[in-house]
């Protein structure tokens, strides 16, 4: 094909401007791929829009991604059809899936969702549809088991033409926050009801203002106010101590020591009751604020048994003197009336007497003898003839210390004088033992020992030291009076006092029917 | 509309005829996107680019396609920054931040000038 020299020298001249524009597109191209180019001008249908590739707004854009990437909270974004379309490193570790695995499905094949009551779901779907965005908690259960408590805000993401085309949802795993505030819940419950339920009372105070901000059920038990008018109030206004002065020393002193005891302090009710308390305060911090707790026991209780206790040991101690005394007396008389050669005999069977009485004194606490007990231990000897030829009867009664020596003794002499000489020296005689009290005015003790079917008795010539324990000896134990009657048939005792003075306090008067031969 | 001009001399018609490079008078175009580094150093480098080889000579026009997109269609412009040599023709065009000074000095015919300028620059040196 022949081609004309000006034709020729078009499609040249054609050539190198298309060539030109073919490096010139290429050069573009290169750019690009280089990251030379900041935009690009695209045609739409709308005209030519620019989309930055660099500069600012990339910058900012990058910087965001960076930012998402890197957050500690899950990122996920998703369009309309609920399909992910992100989602950061922290979602990927979250829910254990890799963002190459998770584009692209529908957001629930990462996680179901629970929710903690019903109609959460329901208000957070209008709270989307109403505001464009939801927070709060739920539960996401991941693809392998695993529960996580999540705090999650999701706002609606919108085109430029303001159509709805996805969401996103930041998510905080707080599965750890959730776990450590039960344990609080629970903790905080289980001291609240140590508190609540202590049989000590316990009291807050702010160490600042030195007033009450808590108090127990059993501080306002103690102090007869109430909780709320308890709690505003500084120590010395609740009488711990009484004294302002003092009530600013103690909260001085822990502020110092933050420990402080006191083992016996006076505390006043309301009422005007008096109470002995221990104090134990505390100065700690709680919540990174100081607090005083003090911790007050009621000690009254206490105090009683150590009074009782101190009581008790004086009371041992006087007696142990009485009684080292009878034995003294006791010792001098028999040396003084008896022969000589049964003076070791004698001495020996008088201390038993007192020993029986003793014994019995000690194991009712020395709280008083029991008639019957009384006579059954000095009679021991005679058990056989219990109900036979000895009958014993009378109410429960219980002697005084004193009167429980002296009867108890005079019951000895008389036992002794019937085994000798009396109803108990044959095998025939019988004694009657019988005591009551009456309920008169002024209750009078009784108390009879009659013999009768032993030999013939006669009056002794002489007054031995038998005589004098049967009758002044006794009267002086009761304060009360002696008759001794020789008669032919039998001797016949009787003992007669106020009961006050005969009896323990709390059984004069008492007049309860007993008979031995009953029991 | 961002439009700087800078001097203000500017040719109204295109020559047919390509005139000899150290006597044309240039019409630049230079069409960046917003106000980033790399525009600013596009800018800076054309103007070292005019003011060592074109002295006197030169109208250069810096267009912000941003703010106004339809002036980039105009000129057909599908990437910023880019330059657009209007004048003298052939129209050329040179995308990126312009820092390969040769490669522009060679598409702006500029070379045989900047080749004069290292002789006389290495004569000084003998």
């Amino acid at each position: 094909m022949t081609v004309k020299p000006r034709a020729r020298a078009a499609i040249v001249q054609e050539n190198d401007g298309l060539r030109v524009r073919l490096e010139e597109a290429e050069e573009m191209l290169r750019a690009i791929r280089g990251g030379e180019v900041d935009a690009l001008v695209v045609q739409g249908t709308s005209g030519p829009r620019i989309y930055m590739l660099q500069g600012q707004d990339a910058e900012t854009n990058r910087i965001r991604g960076e930012m998402l990437a890197n957050v500690s909270d899950a990122v996920i974004a998703v369009d309309g059809a609920d399909c992910v379309t992100y989602l950061n490193a922290a979602a990927e570790r979250l829910y254990g899936f890799a963002a190459s695995e998770a584009l692209g499905l529908v957001v629930t094949a990462l996680r179901e969702t629970r929710w903690h009551h019903p109609g959460d779901e329901a208000a957070a779907r209008t709270a989307l549809w109403e505001h464009g965005e939801w927070r709060g908690e739920n539960i996401h259960v991941t693809r392998d088991g695993r529960e996580l408590n999540v705090e999650s805000g999701v706002t609606v993401l919108r085109a430029l033409d303001g159509q709805t085309n996805g969401m996103l949802a930041v998510i905080r795993d707080v599965t750890e926050r959730k776990l450590h505030e039960h344990n609080v819940v629970v903790s905080e419950i289980r001291y609240r009801r140590l508190f609540e339920t202590a049989h000590d009372g316990v009291i807050v105070i702010d160490p600042y203002t030195r007033k009450i901000v808590d108090a127990n059920p059993f501080m306002t038990r103690l102090l007869g106010f109430s909780r709320d008018e308890l709690v505003g109030r500084e120590l010395f206004e609740i009488g711990l101590p009484e004294d302002e002065a003092e009530s600013q020393a103690i909260v001085r002193d822990l502020k110092q020591f933050n420990q402080i005891r006191y083992d016996n302090l006076p505390l006043r009710s309301r009422e005007g009751r008096r109470q002995d308390v221990e104090v134990v305060a505390n100065l700690y911090e709680a919540s990174g604020q100081p607090v005083i707790q003090c911790n007050i026991r009621d000690i009254s209780e206490r105090k009683r048994a150590e009074e009782q206790v101190q009581l008790l040991l004086a009371e041992v101690n006087h007696r142990a003197k009485n009684l080292l005394a009878v034995v003294q007396a006791v010792a001098h008389q028999t040396a003084k009336y008896g022969d000589p050669v049964t003076f070791s005999a004698r001495l020996s069977d008088r201390i038993d007497a007192l020993a029986a009485g003793q014994d019995l004194l000690v194991r009712n606490l020395w709280q008083g003898v029991d008639v019957a007990d009384l006579v059954e231990a000095q009679l021991a000897h005679f058990k056989e003839l219990f109900g036979t030829r000895i009958l014993i009867d009378g109410p429960r009664a219980l002697l005084t210390t004193a009167a429980a020596q002296g009867i108890g003794m005079a019951l000895h002499e008389l036992t002794t004088n019937a085994t000798k000489y009396g109803a108990l020296s044959n095998g025939d005689g019988q004694v009657r033992i019988a005591w009551q009290t009456s309920a008169t005015a002024k209750p009078m003790f009784s108390m009879s020992w009659l013999e009768d079917g032993g030999p013939k008795v006669a009056a002794p010539t002489r007054n031995g030291f038998g005589k004098i324990v049967i009758g002044r000896m006794a009267e002086a134990a009761v304060d009360g009076v002696v008759e001794v009657v020789f008669a032919e048939t039998g001797l016949a005792w009787t003992l007669s006092a106020p009961a006050e003075n005969a009896l323990a306090r709390s059984e004069a008067g008492v007049s309860t029917s007993f008979n031995h031969d009953a029991r | 509309m961002k439009k700087t001009s800078m001097p203000k001399t500017r040719s109204k018609a295109a020559e047919i005829v390509p005139a000899a490079p150290d006597a044309a008078h240039y019409v630049l175009q230079l069409y960046i996107a917003g106000t980033s580094s790399r525009c600013i150093r596009a800018i800076a480098n054309i103007r070292t680019i005019c003011e060592q080889y074109l002295d006197g000579r030169y109208d250069l026009e810096v267009v912000d396609i941003s703010q106004h997109p339809a002036l980039a269609e105009e000129e057909q412009i599908i990437a910023a920054p880019t330059l657009v040599k209007k004048l003298p023709l052939p129209v050329r065009r040179f995308i990126g931040d312009l820092s390969a000074t040769e490669r522009i000095l060679i598409g702006l015919d500029l070379r045989e000038l900047a080749d004069k300028a290292a002789h006389a620059a290495g004569g000084g040196l003998l």
